[in-house]
């Protein structure tokens, strides 16, 4: 008897659950849809940049900007990694913190005794790092779910003065990458010193060659680029945010998948399991009455 | 529409396209703010490059002008197409008096010691520039 009704509220509970799990499946699809909506819109910015990088360098020739230079010499680089500020999505935040910190041992313990500050995004990650007793340099906690450019400027160009001044060898940026719907991964990527080989990002997407365009140039290139190089570190910071938002609304929405689907196996087994409950103890009634009958008999 | 007397214009910033002339349809004439003053665009001009300044940026197609503050960025004019990209550009319709007013005063207010000199002015004058785009209604 007590048994049955256990199962009736375990199998209520699991319904509720599925039922929570779903609408957040549904709510992360949706959230998924806007924030890759963002990430495409964000496309002609950085696409015309890096066109307009491709077409300034060979107007300037050699490039000897500032970030292009590397700073070995500097003990310190920095890292920032994304994480989420909510959970409920699957093995996103894990395995963006175990990359990040399989970059730290390595800037740390091969690379000269570096050390390297953490720029650490999302109240995840913060308290992973508070929980191993690790050290940030610095914690951003409330972008939310759509990065507004506003809110990356101001990073983006601290850690460029940083480099500029010399204070850190690298930047480096440690999140999920959005590849497709079905994959994502986590992994780290150099923002600074800039190699000119994410300079030639956009050359295989436009038609460098074949637009040689004299450019009147305001003010002389050199300058220009100057100006330009930044803007594109800027974009490119921007850029793994984005991705960021989408993988983790990705994540989600596969783990809430899952759990839903789960949860409708778990209902199918304990209703089962209750039938059966339910079933033998009508048995059981039945042979305790037909019992009785036979004894009065 | 001949492509001579108008040209494709496109202003983008990190976030999204503002605007686009296969919205708002080919555009005749472009003003917008160089890092050394007001440029101004007519169809078939020469290839540019130049960097932005802030102020008003001003996109005169048929039938409308439209009006929007931005700040710093670049424009690209080649092949009688305009591309400004810029980091900040707010519509006309974006931006209200009052708020405004408010980050006038708060640049008036900015302290210019430790050579924050520089700094208040250019913060007065963006503010001034979305003043106006943004006239006292009544």
């Amino acid at each position: 008897m007590a048994n049955r009704r256990v199962l009736v509220k375990r199998r209520k509970a699991v319904r509720n659950i599925r039922k929570i799990t779903k609408t957040m499946q549904l709510i992360a699809t949706s959230r998924f849809q806007k924030a890759f909506k963002r990430a495409v819109d964000s496309k002609p910015y950085s696409e015309k940049l890096g066109e307009l990088v491709n077409d300034l360098s060979r107007a300037a020739g050699s490039t000897d900007h500032p970030l292009m230079q590397t700073h070995d010499d500097a003990d310190r680089s920095a890292l920032i990694v994304i994480t989420s500020t909510r959970g409920l999505c699957g093995g996103y935040n894990s395995n963006v913190l175990r990359t990040a910190i399989e970059h730290i041992d390595r800037q740390t313990d091969t690379g000269g005794g570096k050390s390297v500050d953490v720029t650490m995004v999302g109240t995840k990650g913060r308290n992973y790092f508070r929980f191993l007793k690790r050290e940030m340099a610095d914690q951003i906690l409330d972008l939310g779910d759509t990065p507004r450019f506003d809110a990356i400027e101001p990073i983006a160009n601290r850690l460029i003065e940083r480099f500029e001044k010399g204070e850190i060898s690298s930047v480096n940026v440690a999140f999920m990458q959005f590849i497709s719907t079905s994959r994502q991964r986590a992994g780290v990527i150099q923002l600074l010193p800039l190699s000119s080989e994410s300079n030639d990002d956009g050359e295989t997407s436009t038609e460098g060659v074949g637009r040689q365009a004299e450019y009147e140039f305001s003010p002389e290139p050199e300058q220009l680029l100057g100006d330009l190089l930044p803007a594109s570190v800027r974009m490119r910071l921007f850029q793994c945010f984005n991705d960021a938002v989408v993988s983790e609304q990705v994540s989600r929405m596969v783990a809430m998948k899952a759990a839903t689907d789960a949860a409708g196996e778990m209902i199918t087994a304990l209703t089962q399991q209750y039938n059966r409950a339910r079933q033998s103890h009508i048995t059981m009634e039945l042979l305790d009455i037909i019992g009785g009958a036979a004894a009065i008999e | 529409m001949a492509s001579a007397e108008a040209f494709h214009c496109s202003v983008v910033t990190p976030e999204r396209a503002i605007l686009d002339s296969e919205t708002i349809g080919p555009v005749q004439f472009v003003a917008f703010p160089a890092h050394d003053g007001e440029v101004g665009i007519m169809p078939q001009r020469a290839p540019l490059l130049c960097r932005l300044g802030s102020g008003v940026l001003r996109v005169k197609t048929a039938d409308a002008t439209h009006r929007f503050f931005i700040d710093g960025g670049f424009a690209q004019m080649v092949d009688n197409k305009l591309t400004l990209l810029t980091e900040q550009a707010r519509a006309e319709t974006e931006l209200d008096r009052d708020s405004v007013l408010k980050e006038l005063e708060e640049a008036r207010a900015m302290s210019v010691e430790g050579g924050g000199h520089a700094e208040r002015q250019a913060a007065i004058r963006r503010a001034q520039e979305q003043l106006k785009l943004t006239p006292e209604r009544r």
